[in-house]
């Protein structure tokens, strides 16, 4: 789909070696293209852990006063990427202390309630005809395909984001708005990849259920 | 060939499963998409989009959903705060 940005490698010839190395002698060019790319995925992590985008902003700005503080630390046995997260993780949850803002990544069972992706009545049951085949079908988009590129939509879209638990819409927001790669996410936020496959699909299943809503009720 | 089961894992279905339902195939769609499913679930999910046009347009919904959010970008990223540029300036080996 997306073509993903590796976060910390400045460019196809730009190793994490080579990054740091400029950051070392205060490269600036080097810092500000770090910092433009790193930034959607790292604003939207520290958003998880706290109540509003200026105390998420202050974070990633902390963040990178402590990363560029301690760059001669850095010793490469982990990517950049996932030493500058952890950094970032931590200022958040330090920020975060006092508001009660839980994210328990680390967990090893999902904490959502598991959801079908459609909902069951939508199918046919074990006494119809075809059981487990659709009873009311999906309606082709096509026609109202210029709809979907809509403010109207993109604003529906983002409420619908924040409607999401925490960790699927961080997860559908590193991969399908910030372009991240499914390694690069599992590797910043620590889940397997079948977490990580199970959050992004929650989190799209309910996604695609807010927009077919809008279409179905544009159409009528 | 018995009813169809509701198996939800992936690893449920590559065992027990001649075909699946299109109840079945929602729950794999974005397995599906990330390449993550095993080969006989795999030609089964196919098989499935073969014979059933409104899979077809489920999984194509999906799509645009993805889409959609893509067009949802952050678009420009802020300049980096004078903090941060003060930290990496005392670097340089010219102090500029």
């Amino acid at each position: 789909m997306r073509s993903e940005p590796a976060i910390a490698a400045a460019g196809p010839a730009s190793s994490d070696e080579e990054t740091v190395a400029a950051l070392r002698v205060g490269d600036e060019r080097t810092f500000r293209d770090l910092f433009a790319r790193s930034y959607p995925a790292m604003k939207r992590v520290a958003r998880t852990y706290v109540a509003s985008d200026a105390v998420a902003e202050e974070i990633v700005q902390e963040t990178w006063i402590a990363i560029l503080t301690g760059i001669d630390r850095f010793e490469g046995r982990s990517t950049l990427g996932t030493w500058i997260f952890g950094v970032l993780v931590n200022q958040a949850k330090y920020r975060s202390a006092g508001e009660k803002r839980a994210l328990p990544f680390s967990s090893v069972a999902p904490s959502e309630p598991d959801d079908p992706a459609v909902d069951p009545d939508r199918f046919q049951k074990d006494d119809d005809a075809w059981p487990g085949h659709w009873a009311t079908p999906p309606r082709p988009w096509q026609k109202p395909e210029r709809r979907l590129l809509s403010l109207e939509v993109r604003e529906r879209l983002r409420a619908a984001m924040t409607e999401l638990p925490d960790r699927q819409r961080l997860v559908v927001g590193l991969r399908d708005i910030d372009g991240h790669s499914a390694e690069e996410v599992c590797d910043l936020l620590g889940v397997s990849p079948e977490n990580q496959r199970v959050l992004l699909h929650r989190g799209r299943s309910r996604l695609r259920a807010v927009l077919e809503e809008y279409v179905d009720a544009a159409d009528v | 060939m018995g009813p169809p089961r509701t198996a939800h894992s992936d690893s449920e279905l590559s065992v027990t499963a001649d075909e699946i339902t299109c109840q079945q195939f929602v729950e794999l769609v974005t397995e599906y998409f990330e390449g993550a499913l095993e080969p006989h679930t795999l030609t089964r999910a196919e098989e499935h989009l073969v014979m059933c046009d409104w899979c077809v347009t489920y999984a194509e919904q999906m799509q645009s959903t993805v889409a959609s959010l893509g067009r949802l970008g952050a678009g420009r990223s802020p300049e980096p705060p004078e903090s941060a540029l003060a930290v990496l300036r005392e670097r340089s080996p010219d102090g500029a």
